[in-house]
């Protein structure tokens, strides 16, 4: 009979012996190379993790491939990150340098320490989302792989951490990222009031919209969305399929910087828009990825040693970013939202 | 089946970071599903839209959640994938494994569903992504039957994760693994039985990186930290030195309160604790000579969500230090997290996340409803308006005679 | 049915008052429910975790959580 209720599988369980013997007694660590870390115990044992980047997406296959690996040189533990990358944990140092190039010879790429690009998270898009404004696997593909230089070595001037969210509900949280790509409808859903007639709630579907824009339509027996209150976030869709949200001609990404979550020196802050829109040009995003790998030479150019995106540019100012980085200012990145009064410059002083 | 032609995906096979449409496509050569899903995305890419329809069903007896329902658009094109749910499992605690375990997974999911995964999900879920539904139960039993649960989904507890903490990091001040599987584990029925306005996640994190991203991912933020003074080992910052590490420029300069000073000549490096309000910094760039002091805890903060509908939040500071060391110690953080609950339930609107009930109503209605006493490390700075709502109480307190005697 | 970290068993009572409400709408949320019957929300949430456990009640997922007899509300064609 399955048992309900029991929780997840105990983690004790899953933790390699040199874990155990020096849990909670790490002393510290450093990265001998990109995608390497050592960490040091209080009594002298020295553990090795070496990264691996993933498309997160994965198969079974690729799972037990890992295995197969983890079994060989890491007495078969490894762990994943908060930011889908694999960690093989090896406790002999003899198996660090074949493991190494085991991992070279499979193609699998190590690095996502320190200073480099870390694996961008990211939502489920075209794969399986029903609200998506552009892909994310494939986005992410395409940017990492033009971006690969930063990801084995460790060149940038901090870290860099990369989000992208496929549709504003942004479940990946891309909003406190260094670099956050972010998919966007631009169009209020298109009713098909065939569809809605069929099998939708009236009541639950004018409900679901969290800015009040859908009325009900009793002649019609549908329903009426106030195009002027809508912000295409795709609830209505989640409802009914008869709220077409999708528009292949408008749907595209913006592109958001300067967020953290660590607290180190400054407080962790929200990523803000520098550019509004760029299209959705299938498979490979050459418009996102060019944008991007701007911005981020830019940063490398200007950047103090140790200052990670948000934190250069407010040193330089946001209005000296834009003048640097060419981008063209307009009123879609002035905020007038929920909160917007606290980004308007309250003070004569600034820069040009 | 036959072989149909995917040329756009295929570029993205192309490069050197590793492709997920190689993945799919191992998928493919045990499932039907997978492959037919390769054909949906690639319309995708071809149409510049999804194909995805979201529903209802739920589908494990004595469960409200762990499954999600998913369906193509065109079920008579692609009948494979017309029915294509994702299951939710939840994790060991830092994801951890062991291979045995992870064959296990492997196995299962080979047997009944697609042979496609997320390792993990955003909230820290393993995700098996495609299904029938006829096959849920089946999944679910089998899962059960190796020791693994469902995740969350649905206006419930979301799967609790944190970082790797004592596992392996040095700067870990309490335990996140355990600390999140005690509480997973304590708040079951609120994980598996939706019962509140809309979804709630908790993120443990062991030191102040946050390397959860708590604060700007999960309703309650458990933050490690500490209280007394941190601790310097002047024989490693020598060595420091030695190795030609500028700890004036790196260290001392961007340390954001400027409470650490260098003096080059005794290569010392002093801190003044009480400035100090331990941002991490100056032990990141120096693990080997400085450490947090030996009061360890968590400051616990609550409200972050992403930015539907109210814009995005980051968490705030509810409780600036708890202590977090023995199994004890947890209960008093259970017991606020079922006060908070308890408050929300009562007075959210469906699909409010707490954030946005608290900020509704006002932090003041939260604090009192759970019982906790504000004190100025909530907040930045202060009110800047005298719109204060005073109650009966505060009145009796404050309010004076005519003749200047108390009331 | 074997639940490892049980609440109590819950009142047959409100078990039977919800199972009754249930029959007379399309679908609810468990604290409409407990206004609907006069019951405190946490009775109504342990009744409906036992229902579900007895194939009689369902979750439904919908931008929201709610509860409907089980098999009352389709999903999707
Ligand atoms: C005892 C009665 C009143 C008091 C104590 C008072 C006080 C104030 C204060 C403190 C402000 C805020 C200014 C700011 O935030 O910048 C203000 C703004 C204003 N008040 Fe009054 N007010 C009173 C009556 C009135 C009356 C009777 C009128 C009109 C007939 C009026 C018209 C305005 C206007 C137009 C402003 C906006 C000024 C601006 O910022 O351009 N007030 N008042
Ligand atoms: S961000 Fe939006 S489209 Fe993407 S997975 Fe989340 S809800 Fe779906
Ligand atoms: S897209 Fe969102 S805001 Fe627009 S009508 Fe639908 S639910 Fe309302
Ligand atoms: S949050 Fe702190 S304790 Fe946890 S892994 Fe990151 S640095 Fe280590
Ligand atoms: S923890 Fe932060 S605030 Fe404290 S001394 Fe170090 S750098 Fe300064």
């Amino acid at each position: 009979m399955a048992v309900l209720d029991q929780g997840p599988p105990h983690y004790k369980k899953m933790l390699p012996p040199i874990v155990q013997e020096n849990y909670g007694q790490w002393k510290y660590h450093e990265i001998p190379s990109p995608g390497v870390l050592k960490h040091v115990a209080e009594s002298g044992a020295t553990l090795y993790s070496v990264r691996v980047g993933t498309p997160r997406l994965v198969s079974i296959d690729f799972i037990r491939d890992v295995c197969v690996i983890a079994d060989e040189y890491c007495d078969g533990f490894l762990r994943w990150t908060t930011r889908n990358n694999i960690e093989f944990l090896v406790s002999d140092d003899a198996k660090l340098n074949p493991l190494l190039e085991k991992l070279e010879a499979e193609g699998l790429s190590v690095g996502g320490t320190g200073r480099s690009i870390s694996n961008i998270v990211h939502t489920q898009g075209w794969v399986h989302c029903h609200t998506p404004a552009t892909d994310a696997s494939g986005v992410v593909k395409a940017v990492m792989d033009d971006l690969y230089e930063y990801f084995n070595t460790m060149k940038l001037p901090a870290k860099l951490k990369m989000g992208l969210a496929c549709c504003l509900n942004m479940c990946g949280a891309a909003h406190c990222s260094d670099i956050a790509i972010v998919g966007v409808h631009r169009t209020p859903p298109r009713i098909n009031h065939d569809v809605i007639r069929k099998g939708t709630e009236i009541p639950s579907l004018v409900a679901s919209c969290p800015t009040g824009a859908i009325r009900p339509d009793p002649k019609n027996k549908s329903v009426i969305v106030n195009e002027d209150k809508c912000m295409y976030c795709g609830n209505c869709y989640t409802m009914s399929p008869g709220m077409e949200i999708y528009d292949p001609k408008n749907d595209g990404i913006a592109i958001l910087i300067g967020g953290k979550t660590s607290n180190a020196r400054s407080a962790p802050s929200f990523s803000r828009m520098v550019i509004p829109f760029l299209p959705n040009t299938a498979p490979r995003w050459p418009e996102t990825t060019e944008a991007i790998r701007k911005i981020i030479e830019l940063w490398i150019a200007n950047a103090r040693k140790g200052e990670r995106v948000g934190e250069w540019v407010e040193r330089i100012g946001w209005e000296k970013f834009f003048s640097l980085a060419e981008l063209p200012f307009s009123d879609m990145l002035i905020d007038d939202y929920i909160f917007s009064r606290e980004t308007f410059r309250t003070s004569a002083s600034f820069k040009y | 089946m036959t072989e149909k032609k995917t040329p756009l995906l295929d570029e993205l096979e192309t490069g050197k970071w590793p492709s997920f449409v190689t993945e799919i496509k191992r998928a493919a050569v045990k499932s039907e599903a997978a492959g037919e899903l390769l054909q949906v995305l690639e319309r995708s890419y071809a149409e510049r839209r999804g194909h995805w329809k979201h529903g209802g069903i739920v589908g494990v007896r004595g469960y409200g959640g762990g499954v999600i329902g998913r369906y193509v658009d065109e079920p008579q094109t692609y009948p494979n994938v017309a029915e294509f749910h994702t299951i939710r499992l939840l994790q060991p605690s830092g994801w951890f494994y062991n291979t045995k375990t992870l064959r296990t997974v492997c196995d299962i999911w080979e047997k009944h569903g697609s042979g496609l995964t997320n390792m993990h999900g955003s909230t820290g879920d393993i995700i098996l992504l495609g299904c029938k539904t006829d096959q849920i139960q089946p999944i679910f039993d089998e899962f059960s039957e190796a020791g693994f649960d469902l995740g969350g989904s649905g206006s419930c507890l979301r799967t609790p994760n944190c970082c790797v903490g004592p596992g392996r990091c040095e700067h870990a001040c309490y335990d996140t693994l355990e600390a999140c599987y005690n509480v997973t584990n304590e708040f079951m029925d609120e994980l598996h039985r939706p019962m509140w306005p809309y979804k709630s996640k908790i993120k443990f994190s062991g030191c102040a990186n946050d390397c959860t991203s708590s604060i700007a991912r999960s309703d309650c933020s458990v933050i490690g930290t500490w209280r007394d003074t941190l601790r310097i080992d002047q024989d490693a910052v020598k060595e420091y030195v030695a190795n030609k590490f500028d700890i004036q420029e790196m260290v001392c300069d961007k340390c954001p309160t400027k409470c650490l000073s260098f003096n080059a000549e005794t290569q010392e490096l002093s801190v003044v604790g009480e400035d100090c309000t331990r941002c991490m910094h100056c032990i990141n760039m120096m693990p080997k000579a400085i450490r947090a002091g030996k009061e360890k805890g968590a400051t616990i903060l609550i409200g972050g969500k992403s930015t539907i509908v109210q814009s995005a939040f980051m968490s705030w500071v509810i409780v600036p230090f708890m202590k977090m060391e023995t199994e004890d110690d947890f209960e008093p953080f259970k017991d606020l997290m079922r006060r908070i609950w308890e408050w929300w339930d009562e007075h959210g609107k469906s699909r409010e996340r707490i954030g946005e009930t608290i900020y509704r109503l006002g932090m003041t209605k939260f604090l009192q409803g759970i019982e906790v006493e504000p004190v100025p490390q909530m907040v930045f700075r202060p009110r800047a308006n005298p719109y204060v709502f005073w109650n009966q109480d505060d009145l009796d307190r404050s309010g004076t005679a005519l003749d200047g005697s108390k009331l | 049915m074997v639940f490892k970290m049980a609440r109590g068993p819950a009142d047959p009572e409100v078990k039977a008052k919800v199972l009754e409400y249930l029959a007379k709408v399309q679908k609810a949320k468990s604290r409409d429910v407990a206004v609907a019957i006069g019951a405190t929300k946490s009775d109504v949430d342990n009744a409906v975790k036992e229902l579900t456990a007895e194939d009689l009640v369902e979750y439904l997922y919908i931008t929201t959580t709610f509860i409907c007899l089980k098999g009352k509300v389709q999903t999707p064609d």
